[in-house]
């Protein structure tokens, strides 16, 4: 795995996605070509409607792309069923959604549990787990709280938390400050900046907040299905 | 995805459940009112075939006075019981007289069967005295044997008299017999009912008969009615089970058609799960993609649909066939018609195969929303 180091995770090649609207063809992404190193803390600004959501979708594997490979790590994403891509996921992403998308009637420990309940682990080893993904948002005294209990930033951190806790290589963050105010965000990005520092994790975070994207590594902006500029921020 | 996920998942959706309180308790309500009338619909279909169902090993043929019907109107001379014995094949004969306090459609109807105290054991030896006993009845002018149904219903007890159809007894026991009508009935002496309900000594309704080998049922059958054919009684046999066909073949009829409500009970029952996992399913499309985005493999999120749907059965079910087991277990349920008597019992196994009924239509029901769950795309649900 060392050798590999420098060999970026993520490998976008000729990428373009096309969905049919009635008899209309909308052509969100065109011959994408993007490669995120492992451990790099990406940021993806752009216009409403330029496709950011959709290359996150691509990337994550809960899309296919009309054209061209994707390769995160040595698997040919673009290429796996339906089947295959969900067991895939299951281990090698977590998706951060800018409304939490947290089940109310659990709790936090329940909430970041769920990516660990088909997979069939036993009880003891799933608590492990859970238990470290809180602590590593800082949570592990709200662990019996309920989403309405918690604050935005909070839930917000249960979400990066289930994310987290099956390991995954690869974070994807569809505007996770969208909906925070800016103490939260900060804190929300912090925790990102760290995860990608200490852990290593590989972040691809989409934001319209230019602060937001001051957090991270290098930014990218989406300009009609286009990746136009490419300038290291940090 | 492995079993031991399956089963990881089965306490997500039971939270998913109690999230709608309302909704999942009306819909629970509505399956346990289903499963109560297909239970109890199902018992009834059950006494009838207890009770018409000839067995091959049936040995015991009624012989009736040639059309009638109601026991009032069939008069039979006490006599014919020595003739009748003297016929080929003919094991055991007793003479019976029957009063009934209502001949017609009744729900509670008491019928004395009045016969020779000293031949009632030797008759039916599967008779068995649960309380009480046999020889103080054998003693006693007045005394009379209570079958269990009707003790329960009517809450008798060994040494309590009662009176019904204008003849007052005095009960000496209890009975439990494996032929359903013993224990819907009070056996009195033969000579003591005759006098009673003022038919007079040496008239009697009916002779029951058995024979020595179900084979020979029909053809003893023919031999007694040929014999007194040409007498100022002709007579009319049959099989105990055929006897009580025609006897009440309304009340048969009647419970014949309920099965009908039964499957009106199941059906809505149908629709009702079908509808509130749809419900469910329509109102958690963003939710279940976001599972779907977690890893969850199809398999798994139309496992969740599916789980709901069978805990609302089964809960429901048990609602439903509980309440079913609890009010015939307490009801003493009869019905009788021309003095024949159909017990509907609780039984294990209709109350065992409610649940069961209510299983499955619960996974029937969730079928379509569970592949609705998945048929969409993980990208537009989230959208949506
Ligand atoms: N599943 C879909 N079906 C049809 N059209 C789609 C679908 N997904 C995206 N689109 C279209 O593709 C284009 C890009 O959408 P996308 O959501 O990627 O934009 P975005 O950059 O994330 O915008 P925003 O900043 O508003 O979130 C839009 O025109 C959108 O309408
Ligand atoms: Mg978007």
């Amino acid at each position: 795995m060392k050798a590999e180091k420098n060999f970026p995770l993520v490998r976008c090649a000729g990428v373009a996605k096309r969905y049919r609207k009635g008899s209309l063809w909308v052509t969100p992404l065109e011959s994408l070509d993007l490669e995120v190193p492992r451990g790099e803390f990406l940021a993806l600004m752009g216009p409403s409607g330029s496709g950011k959501t959709t290359l996150l979708n691509l990337v994550s594997g809960i899309d296919s792309p009309s054209e061209g490979r994707i390769d995160i790590g040595d698997i040919a994403v673009h290429e796996l069923s339906r089947r295959k891509l969900a067991a895939w996921r299951a281990r090698h992403v977590g998706y951060i959604f800018q409304l939490y998308h947290l089940i109310p009637v659990l709790s936090a420990y329940e909430n970041v549990e769920l990516p660990l309940l088909p997979d069939g682990q036993s009880k003891r080893d799933r608590r492990e787990r859970v238990e470290a993904a809180l602590s590593l948002v800082g949570l592990a005294d709200r662990m019996h709280h309920f989403p309405r209990e918690l604050s935005g930033g909070q839930e917000q951190r249960v979400a990066i938390a289930r994310a987290l806790v099956a390991d995954p290589e690869l974070l994807v963050a569809d505007e996770p400050t969208g909906d925070l105010d800016r103490e939260s965000a900060d804190s929300v990005l912090a925790l990102l900046r760290n995860l990608a520092e200490e852990q290593q994790k590989t972040i691809i975070m989409v934001t319209h907040d230019p602060k937001a994207a001051a957090a991270a590594d290098r930014l990218l902006h989406l300009e009609k299905g286009r990746l136009l500029e490419d300038q290291h921020v940090k | 995805m492995s079993s031991k996920g399956l089963i990881n998942l089965i306490p997500l959706a039971g939270k998913q459940l109690l999230r709608h309180r309302v909704r999942t308790l009306l819909t629970l309500l509505g399956i346990g009112a289903g499963i109560f009338l297909f239970t109890l619909v199902e018992s009834m279909q059950g006494a009838v075939s207890a009770v018409t169902g000839a067995q091959a090993s049936e040995a015991t043929l009624v012989v009736f006075r040639e059309n009638r019907y109601c026991p009032s109107t069939s008069r039979l001379p006490e006599y014919y019981a020595e003739e009748i014995a003297q016929i080929d094949g003919v094991r055991e004969v007793i003479p019976i007289q029957i009063t009934v306090n209502n001949c017609g459609a009744s729900l509670d109807v008491v019928t004395f069967r009045g016969v020779p105290p000293e031949l009632l054991h030797r008759y039916a030896p599967e008779i068995e005295v649960l309380e009480g006993s046999l020889s103080t009845w054998q003693k006693t002018d007045d005394g009379a044997l209570v079958g269990k149904n009707l003790a329960d219903r009517r809450g008798l007890k060994t040494g309590d008299s009662f009176a019904a159809a204008g003849v007052r007894v005095r009960i000496n026991g209890i009975i439990e017999s494996p032929n359903a009508q013993d224990n819907n009935v009070a056996y009195v002496h033969l000579p003591f009912l005759q006098q009673a309900s003022q038919r007079g000594l040496g008239e009697v309704t009916q002779f029951n008969v058995r024979v020595e080998d179900p084979a020979m049922l029909d053809r003893v059958a023919e031999q007694i009615d040929d014999r007194f054919r040409s007498g100022e009684s002709p007579t009319f046999t049959q099989p105990e089970s055929a006897f009580f066909a025609r006897a009440a073949q309304e009340l048969i009829e009647l419970t014949r058609f309920t099965r009908w409500i039964g499957l009106g009970a199941v059906i809505a029952v149908l629709g009702l799960v079908a509808n509130a996992v749809l419900l469910v399913v329509r109102g958690r499309v963003r939710e279940n993609a976001v599972l779907q985005t977690l890893g969850y493999p199809d398999r798994a999120i139309a496992w969740l649909v599916l789980l709901e749907g069978l805990i609302l059965g089964l809960v429901g079910g048990l609602l439903g066939a509980g309440c079913a087991w609890l009010f015939l277990h307490f009801s003493h349920l009869s019905f009788g018609n021309e003095g024949q008597i159909m017990a509907i019992t609780a039984r294990l196994d209709l109350v065992l195969r409610g649940m069961g009924i209510a299983l499955i239509l619960g996974g029937v029901a969730s079928l379509y929303p569970a592949w609705v769950s998945v048929r969409r795309p993980i990208v537009e649900s989230l959208r949506s």
